[in-house]
Parts: C-alpha cells; structure tokens; sequence
C-alpha cells in the first residue's frame, strides 16, 4: 500500500465512488440552488440569511472533517475561520474582494503548516490542547497587532461583500460550499483517501507501509485551514464587521466539530446535512420555546449522537464501494 | 384609574392595528445579563404605555427577539422583526459586534432604529450616515471622559498624580487602553504602572506587588466582575497605600457591597437604584411592584426610558409616519432616572442621547454604593486612601 501511495500508481486502484451514492448529495444543492426562487413569501428574507450561515456552516464542518479524516482532531478551525476574516479584511482594502478571498485563504493554508509541523508529534488530547492553545496565540497576536491596521480589541469594519446584497451573497456561499463538497469529492476518488485513512487508523503502521504521514497530515491541514479560511471570509463580509473575541470564539472550533459528529464523520455529505438539520432545528426550537431553547437544543444533540453513533449518515444504506459519500 | 385600566385592557385585547415594535437583545448568550434586564425594562413601560391608552389610540405590541449575542444570530433575527413580523420600530441592541452586523439591513430596509447600548465607536461609525439611528447609551470616549473628569478632581481636591493601570486583556480592558494612557498623560497624570492580566485568572499578586513598588494614587482597573474580589484581597493582603481603586467592570459581584473588602471602592455607574431623582424613585417603585426585586443593573432603566419616549415620541407626530416621530423623538426633553434626556449630534451620529455628563462615580460605603462625583449628583464625599 505505501509503496502504491506515494510511488506505484499502478497497485492501489483510486477508491470508487458510486454515481447513485452522489445523489442525496446533488439533491441537496439542487435545492440549495433553487432555494432562493421557492414561494416563501413575506419569510423569504429572512429564511435567506439563515439559509446563508447554514452554508457557512456547511463550509466549516466539512472543511473540518476533512482534517479530521487524517485523525487529526483539531480545536483550531476558530484560528483559520478567524484568519480567513481577518485576511479578507485587511487585504480588501488593497485589492478587489475576488482576490482578496483566496489570497486571505492561502494565507491562512500557509500558516497552518506551522501548526501541523509543531504539532505533528502529538495525538490525541495533547494535540487537541495545543490547537486550543494556537487559536489563543492567534487571536492574541490579532488582538495586540497596532489598533489603525487591524482594529485591536476593539475589532474591524468589513466591507460587504458583494454590496450586501443577500441573493449573491447567498449564492457565493452556496458556490464556496459546492467547491468545498468538490473538494471533499476530489479527496475520496484520489489515493489520499486511503493515505488519510491510514494516518487515522494507526500513524505507525501508516508509516510502516510507507505513507509519508508528514506530508499527508500537513496537506490535510492545508486543504482543511484553507477552506475554513473561505468561511471566515463569508462571515466577515456578510456581518461587516469582526473583533478578536467573536471570531476566534471557542464555539467556532468546537461547532464544526459536532455538527461533523451529528452528520456523520468522514463523509461529505454527513456535515453539511449536519449543519443544515442542527441550524434548522436550533430557529425552529427557537421559535417554539422563547426561554431555555438552548437546553431542549443541547439534550436533542446529546440523545442524537447517542443513538446515531455514526451520525445522520448512518442512517442510510452504506455504499457498496466507495463508502458513505 | 379604572378608566384607564379598562382602557389597557381594551386595547390589548384588540390585538389588530397595534402599532408594532421589534426589540432585538441578547436574551442567552455573554450579553444575557444585561439583555434580560432590558427585557424588564422594556415589559414595564409597555404595560404603563398601553395602561395610559397605547399609542395613537392603538395598543402599542412588542416583539421581542434573541440575538443570542452573535451577530450570525443576529441578522436573521433583525430581517425577521422587520419582514416577517413587520414591525414599525425597533428599540434594543446591546452589543457592538450585533449592531455592526444589522447595520447593513438596518440601511436597506431603512429601519428606525432606538438603540439603548452598543457603546463602540465602530457601532458610530457604522450608523454615521442612517438618518433614523437614535442612540441613548453614552459612546466609549464620553465613558472615559467621565472618568478622566473625576479624576482630574481628585488632582485638586486630593493631590492626586499617579495612576497605575490594570486592564484585562480581552477586548473590554484591552480596546483603546494606548488612549487611555495618552489621555491620562495629556491630563497631566503619570501613569506608573500598566499591567494586563487574564479575566478569571484571579492571580493578582505580582501586578499588585509591581502597584506597591510604582507607588500610585489611584489604582484604575479595567476588567469584569469575576476580577473585582481577587483583586481587593490581594490589595488587602499586600497593603497596597492608595488613595483610590477604581474599577469599571459591566457590572459588579453580587452582594459585593456586604463584603468589607469593598469599602472605598469606586465605580462608574449610568444609574443607581438610591439615585434620589423622582424619576428614579418612580421606577424603582414601578418596578419592584411588577416584578418583586429592585434591579442593579441600568440596562433595566435604559430601556424604559427607551420606550416610554419613543411611544410619547410616536403619539407627539400623531403617525407613524418615520420622519415624523424622528423629528419628535429628536425634540425630546425629558427627565429620566439618569436626569434629562435630549438629543444632540455626537462625533458621528446625528442623534445622541446620553453623554459624558449622565455617568456618575460612585464609592462603596458601608453596604451601599454612594454617588460622589459629579459632585451636584454627590451623596457623600470621596474616601480617600492615603
């Protein structure tokens, strides 16, 4: 196997993955697509800007799982989403929005590599820690940059992206989600599937079959911070407007982590249904229960990822080949 | 009085052609203190409001809605209020980061906006150029001013020269503090010691120590209530000589006033329950008789306030009509608990409430909390230290 991953092509075929088990997820950005044009009346507006930060959560989750699929159980997708925010912000003043987002987003690719080489040694709860501990760096060294370029504490004016207009800006997350998806795609029919996996199951006897786990560990950093990078970007031109303390908050690390775990872990399709059915449940919860939704919100996650072990994808029939997608 | 019971009772049961406010505030999340207790207050002045008759001559309805104090939260439910529930008005807003991010709707939808917090200066920024924005709560540089103000009178009074700094290093202490230490400077103050330390750490022995060696009057520290008690023990126990603690947390520890650690203490406050105004007392009454307790927290009176005189606003243009009350509302002089209420321009914005002048400096003496400066709103002289 290690041999075919990083040298034989021939040997390890690339993983399959089924036309018939992409269809649930083109159902759901058919009607992602379609959304905006439904018939839905005076709540049209308003069921739009929540379908747009479904969207970045979309992003979020999935982006984290696809780094969570190299076994790296990060707490720092805060520190990319925050970077990304916080790139687009400041590079927006010096060159048009469209240039500023993927730039602001390879920015923060690149910086995770600094966090995947420290930390690549660690495991487990240690490595949890120290990506706990780097967001905390970031947001400090964010916090402490000279107030007249990145605001301080007191945060930042972002201009808004695509002239605030809640259509396209719907529709750019919505094109920033189906990139993410492709991504996702991309990774399962490629042999990194199985370098990811393999780094998951056991880095030592990954390294024994010859994965070089460095490099694969550090490329699933890279596509996952990147990608993180593209949500933070959605939020800051969608919000006009970030500070330290919101955007490296905690509940942005730890959101994509269970709504992946609720969706269900190392697929595609699992963290963004996830995403979508949590923020769903969580307005209608809301609109039901005025006083402690947030309660009735965390028993319903609890008893779900109790009795869903593998998540909202377990409930479907898994895929003969390729796995669940 | 009857009469004017039934009238209540008649007009909130005649739901239809109510004119309709949204109030937008974070009911959970890390701005719930102060979002339930303008709750409150926003529950009693409707009460009084559709108890005197409603506004032109229709029950006045409040819809309220939770921005969880995150702005993703909060802009579907700002488009909500004013799409789906259709609301005339909004009143609320607590937080900066929630107000930036409703700005943009706020400005498509043209929205009249009576705003009781969001004290940053990004939020000024924001809302420069939206001609029905009316913002109550004073701006961060008139808290500071207030601030700058006392102090400047404990230099005379109390010989006062130096400040040392202790600020938490989250965006509440941190924001601004490279202006606060040039605006001490500039005031002729030397500022000895600036120290940053981690909220909820509760190790103040080392700033304290660094404090006793700097030799200061006045010990300022920015940070929340959890720092407050940590704080005063170790001054205590490291015998920190100082004329003054002054602290400016949100809010401070419950039953902090109990504790003999806290006397002479001192702190900004919008409003105290002893203020001994009428207006003050009347709400203080109004309140307890509602709901049972006397509120600490000034976001309760602040958002009474903030509907009474939008409604008296409302009935004064005789419409709904925006322009209309906005010029109203803009005409307003009034007293409140927190003295009177006009609005001027402010930096930015067009229409601001409450300034510098309405902060008050406070002491804790004995089990109560004292006002001491401005000295016209004094109840008793300032304690000093030294």
């Amino acid at each position: 196997m290690s041999q075919a991953l990083d040298r034989g092509r021939a040997v390890v075929r690339r993983p399959d993955v089924p036309l018939r088990s992409l269809l649930p997820l083109g159902l759901f950005f058919l009607l992602a697509l379609v959304f905006p044009f439904l018939p839905l009346g005076e709540r049209a507006e308003y069921l739009l800007q929540i379908a747009f930060f479904t969207l970045v959560a979309g992003v979020l989750a999935l982006s984290w799982d696809i780094l969570a699929r190299s076994g790296q159980v990060s707490l720092a997708h805060a520190a990319f989403y925050g970077l990304g925010a916080y790139g687009f912000a400041l590079l927006s003043k010096v060159m048009p929005w469209f240039l500023a987002m993927p730039v602001a987003a390879l920015i923060a690719g690149l910086i995770s590599l600094i966090l995947g080489a420290v930390t690549m040694r660690l495991s487990g709860m240690y490595f949890a820690i120290a990506t706990l501990a780097f967001t905390e760096v970031v947001r400090t060294i964010i916090q402490n940059l000279p107030e007249a370029t990145a605001g301080g504490a007191n945060g930042l004016l972002v201009p808004a992206l695509l002239g605030g207009n809640a259509r396209a800006q719907y529709f750019l997350a919505f094109g920033i989600l189906l990139f993410t998806a492709l991504v996702s795609l991309a990774i399962r029919r490629s042999r990194l599937h199985h370098a990811f996996a393999a780094i998951r199951q056991g880095e030592e006897t990954a390294r024994v079959l010859g994965v070089s786990v460095v490099k694969y560990k550090l490329l699933a950093f890279f596509i996952s911070s990147f990608l993180a990078a593209l949500g933070g970007v959605l939020y800051a031109g969608k919000t006009f407007f970030i500070n330290p303390l919101e955007t490296f908050s905690l509940a942005n690390s730890i959101a994509p982590l269970t709504t992946s775990i609720f969706g269900g872990l190392y697929t595609t399709l699992g963290p963004i249904l996830g995403a979508t059915v949590l923020r769903v449940a969580e307005e209608i919860l809301h609109a039901y229960i005025k006083n402690g939704y947030l309660v009735v919100y965390g028993l319903v996650l609890m008893l779900s990822i109790l009795w869903l072990p593998r998540g909202l994808m377990g409930l479907f029939k898994r895929g003969k080949h390729g796995g669940d997608v | 009085m009857k009469k004017m019971l039934l009238t209540g009772v008649l007009l909130a049961l005649s739901g239809a052609g109510a004119v309709k406010v949204g109030a937008l505030l974070p009911l959970s999340g890390a701005g719930s203190v102060s979002g339930q207790a303008a709750r409150n207050g926003y529950l009693l002045a409707l009460e009084e409001i559709n108890k005197a008759g409603g506004v032109l001559g229709r029950p006045l309805e409040l819809e309220f809605a939770d921005d969880g104090s995150s702005p993703a939260k909060a802009v579907p439910e700002f488009v909500k209020l004013v799409t789906v529930e259709k609301v005339d008005f909004m009143v609320g807003g607590v937080s900066s980061a929630t107000s930036i991010a409703i700005s943009g709707p706020a400005k498509q939808y043209n929205t009249f906006m009576a705003w009781i917090g969001a004290a940053a200066v990004p939020v000024e920024d924001a809302f420069a150029d939206h001609k029905y924005f009316f913002h109550y709560h004073p701006w961060s540089y008139y808290n500071f001013e207030a601030i700058l103000d006392y102090f400047k009178h404990l230099r005379v009074t109390k010989k006062a020269r130096n400040i040392a700094i202790a600020y938490e290093d989250g965006p509440f202490g941190s924001a601004g503090i490279g202006d606060t230490v040039a605006a001490f400077k500039k005031a002729g103050f030397n500022v000895v010691m600036t120290e940053k330390f981690k909220t909820g750490s509760g190790n103040f022995g080392p700033i304290v120590s660094k404090a006793k060696a700097a030799r200061p009057d006045i010990f300022y520290w920015v940070g929340y209530d959890t720092d407050a008690l940590p704080l005063a023990t170790e001054i205590k126990q490291q015998n920190l000589n100082v004329g003054l603690i002054y602290g400016t947390p949100p809010s401070w520890p419950v039953g902090f006033e109990k504790n003999r650690l806290a006397d002479n203490v001192a702190g900004l406050s919008l409003w105290l329950p002893t203020s001994p105004n009428a207006q003050s007392r009347a709400f203080v009454n109004a309140y307890r008789k509602k709901f049972g307790n006397v509120t600490e927290e000034y976001f309760a009176p602040l958002a009474y306030v903030n509907l009474k005189t939008l409604a008296a606003a409302i009935n004064k243009a005789g419409s709904t009509d925006k322009d209309k009350v906005a010029a109203a509302l803009a005409a307003t002089n009034t007293q409140t608990p927190f003295g009177p209420l006009t609005f001027t321009k402010s930096n930015k914005t067009r229409y601001q409430g409450f300034k510098a002048g309405s902060w008050l400096s406070f002491q804790y003496l004995g089990d109560d909390r004292a006002p001491v400066y401005p000295l016209k709103f004094a109840k008793k002289t300032t304690v000093w230290g030294k």
